[in-house]
């Protein structure tokens, strides 16, 4: 009886591969909207609070949540305007200094491309993606 | 044994297909918008499959930049229609991929999430788009490479600096690829400057920046 049990759901775990190696060859090449960032490119909002002036703060949302509110000394780079916002971000930057980047919550990408194109392209050392965002940020002020 | 798992698999073959009512075309639409294109609009189209209304109850997008909508809100047995995404490209680069998460009272099929892949040509790709000096350090020429994109070729690049602290000089260096050095007149005050460069013949304008920072020299 319990060999039974065993067999019928060893069969019923191979029936839930099919759909996912279906997906796998399916969507192989298929990217994620969340692009992976590695927990080293990773920052908390108290782990960021504690490099104080060392840090540049840069507001990756669109630019009317900026306006609305925004962490205190944050630049606002978004890729709507990125040729035009670009150089404020380089005018405060200097080769000692981190960068913290944020979006508005956990699940918004923005922050991972921003952090990517800083990386990649202004070729920005020690370029930070914040834990949470902005909805994170709010939660470490109370 | 056999009889059980035959009549467990059929139950739930059975449950999916019962309630299946709306019928997506594709869920996952690639586009290849132009280099002078502002949008890039996927239409994903649907067919009510089943003998009740749907009802869509919210219609929402993974990113500020992409806006979608339902052309009505209850979708008769029978009908087709379509929702409606577009992505504004702005100045992102690369290929995008943006997600709409729409939700039904179908209770099958509660949300289904559709994707939308922008594939964004890109006709230069600059590196880096910033050289610095820090102040004091020598004033040596640092280089930007400049290639063009296969289906973008470009004869000559123009390249302005906006200002005159730096000066640049351009040289093709085979197979669509150029090189600029960026030259500080001197590094002892903080002075910043905006590279515009150019492709001959084209519009479109890239941007680099060279600063003097107030780092200490890198020796």
């Amino acid at each position: 009886m319990k060999s039974s049990l065993v067999h019928q759901a060893l069969i019923l775990a191979v029936f839930a591969l099919v759909p996912g190696f279906g997906e796998a060859i399916y969507f192989r090449d298929k990217i994620s909207w969340r692009s992976p960032v590695p927990a080293s490119e990773m920052v908390t909002a108290a782990q960021a609070r504690t490099w104080g002036g060392n840090a540049i703060w840069v507001d990756a949302r669109p630019d009317a949540e900026f306006a609305s509110d925004h962490v205190p000394g944050a630049v606002s780079l978004n890729e709507d305007r990125w040729n035009e916002l670009l150089p404020q971000v380089l005018a405060v930057w200097s080769p000692e200094k981190k960068v913290v980047v944020y979006c508005s919550s956990l699940s918004c990408n923005a922050s991972r491309e921003v952090a990517r194109r800083l990386r990649k392209e202004a070729q920005l050392p020690n370029v930070f993606v914040l834990k949470g965002g902005w909805e994170e940020w709010l939660k470490s002020k109370k | 044994m056999k009889t059980n798992i035959f009549a467990f698999t059929l139950s739930i073959v059975v449950c999916v297909t019962a309630h299946a009512e709306l019928k997506w075309d594709q869920t996952m639409v690639e586009l290849h918008p132009a280099t002078a294109d502002k949008q890039a609009i996927g239409h994903f189209k649907y067919q009510n499959t089943g003998s009740k209304p749907v009802h869509f109850k919210s219609v929402r997008t993974s990113c500020g930049c992409t806006a979608a909508q339902s052309q009505k809100e209850e979708v008769p047995p029978g009908e087709k229609g379509e929702i409606t995404a577009t992505f504004n490209i702005g100045e992102r680069t690369g290929t995008q991929v943006k997600t709409v998460t729409v939700e039904t009272d179908d209770p099958e099929h509660v949300t289904t999430v559709l994707t939308l892949k922008a594939v964004i040509p890109q006709q230069l790709e600059i590196t880096p788009t910033f050289v610095f000096w820090g102040q004091g350090e020598a004033p040596k020429p640092k280089t930007i490479v400049v290639r063009a994109a296969k289906e973008f070729p470009v004869k000559h690049l123009k390249v302005t600096s906006s200002s005159p602290d730096f000066q640049t000089k351009v040289e093709e260096t085979g197979n669509g690829q150029f090189k600029i050095d960026i030259e500080p007149k001197d590094t002892s005050k903080q002075v910043a400057s905006t590279l515009t460069i150019q492709p001959e013949d084209s519009q479109k304008i890239f941007y680099a920046t060279a600063r003097i920072t107030n780092a200490p020299p890198i020796q």
